[in-house]
């Protein structure tokens, strides 16, 4: 038995600042409103990490909140908004002012990216983004290959490797084998790229709930670091079937995001406060409804799939 | 004439564009977008093929904000990651109909979801373009809607070009490897089709009330005019029936269309409704 199997990986959120490094780069998983690993982001700011390096497929308000307390030294995505809630405003005020250094991929981009990483891969090649300006923009990421079969023209983009990824799943067991349920997001493609892996999970689990689901395993251990045990720790973001995302927690994020002395408030609440007095604070007994949510979404009946 | 109101006009056109070929995607909870499938889906093309939020083979579903992402789960055949979708669909060729927004679109069908002004110094940083730059180019059809038909937003040419159609014409098409298929715009004014690299967009149809110098006026790109412009078909009875009543209850699609101070206010009331429906499941 490996001593990957052996060692259980399980440790708590608060030692999330010792496992991630000022000046890392880190891949966060999740997707639109989906599944951000909310409870990470929130305890690397408690632990005050700087010039982190963030990777983000479509992010929200994981790289804003991160952009507002200082957290990042560039940002690597595809594409950061808050959708109905408006544009993300630090990371926008960041990117405008020039304090935020970026790099704008195009979303097959990264994610090929990181697969051609997982591969173990230098680069892949695929029918890229013809026309686009964001290839120009970056000659050490996007270059122009020929197929040595039919002499067609393809897209190269290199592999990328995250120092870290950090992912939420439903659930985990000391080993690591992650489960979801809901959407994985590029969850998977961030894991298999990095070097080192933490999942953050609604909850640890033995190893035979893991095995009696096993369907449900898109991340096995052998590639995970870390197990931290948050729930509703993708909060105010959704992780389906738990919790819709929190629009109202969301609402008022975009409320004070706007505004300098009220998004300085707002972090400063966060870093005073642990990660379970968040889920007190902000919940307040709320999560019976966010749960609901995800129930009361309707299917519309008598239509086919 | 049935009463109806322009967004519910411009869903039942770019639901006109969806039928049952191919895949069609949808990442973020784009209303309008969202609309027009289920629309399609509840009406004459009910085997189109829906992928929201990497589940696969949805069922149409009822908007909502809260709920947008849990409800295609719930009644999908499957459940992926984005790449195996971005490699099963979209670079496979599989993909059927894409709708996107953008904050700028010029007269060659490029986009600019990135930057207004110098891109490493911008005056206004856009979101991004996620997966548009590559998925607007591969899919079949290109939509492309505009809620405010203006000359700042349908540009001679973007400033930044995030992503394109690159080949528009069928056979520059298919000779690259490509789905041949046009591209559609979709505004508020008028439906504009352009379906050849070397001609520019031509103006399909002007909606009831719109005419066509207020749409040329308005374009900041050329446009071939022909000398019979039909108008725009309207929203059927039965459309606006499903539209809102089984489609679209909370109005989310209204709310891409309400400007300034209400905006806020009518979200709230939307999540309100929503927040409501679910506490009532748990009394």
């Amino acid at each position: 038995m490996s001593s990957s199997r052996t060692n259980g990986k399980v440790v708590a959120l608060e030692s999330l600042g010792d496992i991630v490094r000022d000046g890392e780069s880190v891949a966060f998983g999740g997707g639109w409103f989906a599944n951000h690993p909310m409870a990470a982001v929130r305890q690397l700011i408690r632990a005050g990490r700087r010039d982190i390096h963030a990777i983000t497929v479509v992010g929200s308000v994981d790289m804003d909140l991160m952009a507002a307390a200082g957290t990042l030294g560039h940002l690597s995505f595809s594409m950061v908004t808050l959708e109905a809630f408006g544009l993300a405003p630090n990371v926008r005020g960041g990117i405008e002012s020039g304090s935020l250094p970026f790099t704008e991929y195009t979303g097959l981009g990264l994610l090929i990216g990181l697969e051609a990483q997982g591969r173990g891969m230098p680069y892949l090649p695929y029918r890229g983004p013809f026309g686009s300006d964001i290839p120009g923009r970056y000659p050490d990421i996007y270059a122009t290959t020929t197929c040595p079969f039919t002499g067609e023209e393809l897209t190269a983009v290199r592999a990328l490797q995250p120092d870290v990824a950090i992912v939420h799943a439903l659930r985990a067991d000391a080993e690591g084998n992650a489960q979801w349920d809901g959407t994985s997001g590029p969850d998977v493609e961030m894991a298999k790229a990095a070097k080192r892996v933490i999942v953050t999970c609604e909850e640890v689990v033995d190893r035979q709930v893991i095995v009696d689901n096993a369907h449900m395993t898109k991340l096995p251990g052998y590639y995970v670091d870390a197990v931290i045990e948050a729930p509703f720790g993708a909060h105010p973001t959704s992780h389906v079937p738990r919790y819709a995302m929190d629009a109202w927690e969301l609402m008022g994020y975009a409320a004070a995001a706007g505004d300098p002395a009220a998004i300085a408030e707002y972090v400063a609440q966060i870093s005073g406060e642990t990660e379970e007095g968040y889920r007190t604070r902000v919940l307040k007994g709320r999560d019976s409804v966010l749960s609901a949510l995800v129930d009361a979404a309707e299917v519309i009946e008598g239509a086919q799939a | 004439m049935t009463d109806y109101e322009i967004h519910e006009l411009m869903t039942c056109r770019v639901a006109a564009e969806v039928d049952n070929d191919g895949v069609t995607v949808m990442g973020s909870f784009t209303p309008l977008a969202y609309a027009s499938y289920m629309l399609a889906k509840l009406t004459h093309a009910q085997d189109a093929y829906l992928v929201g939020f990497d589940a696969v083979g949805m069922a149409p579903v009822q908007l909502s904000f809260t709920g947008a992402e849990a409800s295609a789960y719930k009644g999908a055949a499957c459940r992926w990651g984005m790449l195996t979708e971005i490699n099963s669909i979209h670079l496979a060729n599989h993909g059927g109909v894409e709708a996107v927004s953008s904050a700028q679109f010029d007269g060659s069908g490029a986009i600019n979801l990135s930057a207004i002004g110098p891109f490493d110094a911008p005056k206004v940083r856009l979101p991004g373009g996620a997966g548009a730059a590559e998925v607007i180019k591969m899919y079949r059809k290109m939509i492309a809607y505009f809620g405010n038909h203006n000359p700042r937003t349908l540009v001679d040419k973007v400033q930044f070009v995030t992503g394109t159609r690159w080949k528009v014409g069928d056979r520059a098409r298919e000779e690259a490897g490509l789905q041949p298929g046009p591209i559609v715009v979709v505004t508020n004014l008028a439906v504009l089709v352009k379906d050849d690299d070397d001609r520019p967009f031509r103006i399909e149809s002007v909606h009831p009330g719109v005419d066509v110098r207020t749409v040329v006026d308005n374009t900041g790109f050329e446009l071939q005019v022909p000398a019979d412009v039909p108008v725009t078909a309207e929203p059927t009875q039965e459309q606006l029936d499903l539209l809102r009543n089984r489609i679209d209850p909370f109005g989310t699609v209204k709310f891409d269309f309400v400007s300034g101070r209400e905006r806020l206010s009518y979200l709230k009331e939307i999540l309100d409704a929503e927040w409501d429906r679910a506490a009532a499941r748990l009394a």
